[in-house]
């Protein structure tokens, strides 16, 4: 599936695993979070951390009339889980549409799982 | 007085004043706030985090240092606000943990408090982005553990680690480029600097100024808003929106009352009128700076909040145009370069019209000298020229053999790296900077260029402007006279026919591409007719037209 920008010469089409990778790579530049989970946890395992090439497993962008994204995250245990959510939410949204001018209508963050670290 | 230790109402103190240093300057980190997000809220957000952390510190009335720290912490966590807020809050979360079993602190507790601070922030994060706060706090603790047997007051040790901070946040532009690019120090950076600078105050017992920081003005930040869309269009046509608005609004309270102000929504709304787009307020103003294409509905949306005042509507689309008129090699040579971004390779080119000079441009020309035939430019342009140039290494395309002479003066004369390319034509000049390849080092790109001028054969149709002989051919005044190189092989007193011998004699078996350049004179009705007869006559070859815009030379043309 892609969505679709027209533009003088023609017309652009950007498949929605591109909005995934892009929504995932802005999403663990953020502070807080340690990985992308799968959204299929009972298929893959509980809260399984995706490895890098493959992230964009819990991420799922559903469009219809509005593009909305749903991010599946680990976060790290001891951090305040809502303030990455929200931090998460803005920032995936700037940068898709600072990179694709992609205008974003939710953000939904599902957290799967809290990483504990001895600190 | 030397003091060797941190006891509790000392750290108490210290944790007060960083946080009431942070609050009076909250604003110039919102301020420098461009990454990750640009919506200026960096310092409000860390204040509100510290300002909890403070209130759990403050509530915590035991006698040991290290219960404060975690209290400290604690209070953080809970308050932790923004991206940064929640770095703070894990950056003292590992200084607390290290902390929590002491009564009171020396400068080797500290430093190691530091370093486990940096410890745990870094391992809460996937794919730590440098440039950012935690950089500075990174580079803070590095040298605190270095420095921490060489004071024995804690003063002047945390006075060294407040320097060395101090500098990594100085450094963050070059890590971080958006930061370069608007030309700021990282937000969330500064922040952690105001604080560390208020416990410093509280270490040595002294008073902090109210406002340390001037605050980037609002000027500035257009000048940065200014500098990134100029970046953005190379012409005058490019501009999507052209006008840049600037106003304020004075808050009525009538009106607020029926349409509350929101400065996120009020942005959001704004977003849709145009970019580039600054909003400031306070309690009683709101400052705006938007380039749209609609100024009048800005204004409107914006009175529904308050009066307008110091309105500014300016026509970037007239300025621009303006602005490349006056990009003529003697005009303000130094601000121009000054503006211009920094790369590592540049281009100086001669030709002659406007339609080449604007071709010559298209494909990465970063000067474009008037002059060929007739009129060669002076070595003084051309140094000048080289100097506007963005680049220290400068690749001279002169297009003419009498101005290679000139050119390689300038290349001597020049401070900079200076390569000149043999080019004698200006179809030759193109396809030498077409071949540049920004990846290969100077020398493989000198080659290529060169090499390139060997791949094209140019031709020129001009006028003789009095009788003469040349090459065992008489030619009379007026005639047409075709050129291949740097041979006279037409001459014809008749144009199109002159051009149509030109082009036969040109155009071989194997060639691919005619580009076309039509000068100033030349009609429609005989562009036509010439684009005809290459079209009927050589079906083969694939035909580009430019316009030249050149006088005294009809036409320019490139065979490949």
């Amino acid at each position: 599936m892609s969505i679709e920008m027209s533009s003088t010469f023609g017309r652009i089409h950007i498949d929605t695993g591109v909005i995934a990778t892009i929504a995932g790579g802005a999403a663990v530049e953020c502070y807080g979070i340690v990985g992308m989970a799968s959204k299929n946890q009972i298929k893959d395992g509980i809260a399984e951390l995706l490895k890098k090439d493959n992230f964009t497993k819990g991420i799922v962008v559903r469009q219809g009339e509005e593009v909305h994204i749903d991010m599946y995250i680990v976060v790290s245990y001891g951090t305040k889980i809502s303030e990455i959510a929200y931090n998460v939410q803005q920032k995936v949204r700037y940068t898709l549409n600072k990179t694709l001018g992609l205008q974003v209508d939710s953000v939904n963050i599902f957290v799967q799982g809290v990483r504990v670290t001895n600190v | 007085m030397t003091k060797n230790t941190i006891d509790v109402n000392t750290f108490q103190d210290m944790l007060i004043h960083g946080g009431s240093h942070l609050a009076n300057n909250a604003d110039t980190v919102d301020a420098l706030n461009v990454f990750p997000v640009p919506d200026g809220d960096t310092g409000t957000n860390m204040n509100l985090t510290m300002s909890s952390g403070v209130q759990e510190a403050k509530r915590q009335d035991a006698a040991h240092a290290g219960k404060v720290a975690t209290s400290f912490a604690r209070g953080l966590l809970m308050g932790a606000r923004g991206n940064s807020g929640v770095i703070l809050s894990q950056l003292f979360r590992g200084f607390a943990k290290q902390l929590e079993k002491k009564e009171s602190f020396h400068s080797e507790d500290v430093a190691a408090a530091l370093q486990a601070g940096v410890d745990a922030a870094y391992k809460a994060v996937m794919k730590p982005v440098e440039g950012t706060i935690l950089t500075v706090a990174k580079d803070a603790a590095k040298h605190a553990m270095n420095e921490k047997d060489k004071h024995s007051d804690v003063a002047t040790f945390f006075a060294s680690v407040v320097d060395a901070a101090q500098a990594s946040l100085e450094r963050t532009p070059s890590l971080l480029p958006v930061l370069k690019e608007v030309g700021v120090v990282d937000s969330g950076g500064q922040g952690l600097v105001i604080i560390y600078e208020g416990f410093l105050a509280a270490l040595k017992g002294e008073a902090l100024p109210e406002n340390a920081y001037t605050k980037p003005t609002m000027k500035d930040l257009i000048k940065a808003e200014h500098h990134k869309s100029h970046q953005g269009f190379m012409r005058t046509e490019d501009i999507t929106y052209g006008y840049c608005t600037e106003f304020m609004v004075k808050f009525e309270e009538d009106k607020l009352k029926k349409t509350p102000f929101d400065e996120e929504q009020y942005r959001d709304a704004l977003a849709d009128y145009g970019d580039s787009l600054l909003v400031v307020s306070d309690e009683d103003l709101v400052k705006v700076h938007v380039h749209t294409e609609t100024p009048g509905d800005v204004l409107s949306l914006s009175q529904k909040y308050g009066n307008l005042i110091n309105m500014k509507i300016e026509n970037m689309r007239e300025q621009h145009r303006e602005a490349i008129k006056n990009d003529a090699p003697e005009t303000n040579a130094s601000t121009e370069s000054e503006t211009k971004e920094e790369k590592p390779f540049g281009f100086v080119t001669v030709a002659m019209g406007d339609g080449i000079a604007e071709l010559f441009t298209s494909i990465g020309a970063d000067v474009v000298i008037q002059g060929g035939q007739t009129m060669n430019p002076s070595t003084e342009a051309l140094v000048e020229a080289i100097a506007q140039v963005p680049s220290e290494t400068v690749f001279v395309v002169p297009n003419n053999s009498n101005i290679m002479m000139t050119a390689k003066q300038a290349a001597e004369l020049s401070k900079k790296a200076v390569y000149v390319i043999p080019t004698k034509t200006v179809p030759q000049g193109l396809s030498a900077i077409m071949a540049f390849m920004p990846d290969k080092t100077v020398e493989q790109n000198e080659k290529h260029m060169t090499e390139a001028i060997k791949h094209v054969k140019s031709g020129q149709l001009t006028y003789a402007v009095r009788d003469t002989s040349i090459d065992g051919k008489a030619i009379q005044k007026g005639d047409f006279m075709g050129i291949l190189e740097s041979d006279i092989v037409i001459v014809n007193s008749d144009k199109q026919q002159a051009i149509q011998e030109l082009i036969k004699e040109m155009v071989k078996e194997d060639d691919e591409l005619l580009t076309l350049l039509i000068g100033e004179d030349v009609s429609d009705e005989e562009k036509q007719k010439v684009t005809e007869f290459i079209q009927n006559e050589f079906e083969h070859v694939e035909l580009e037209i430019h316009r030249g815009g050149q006088p005294l030379y009809p036409f320019l043309l490139a065979v490949e």
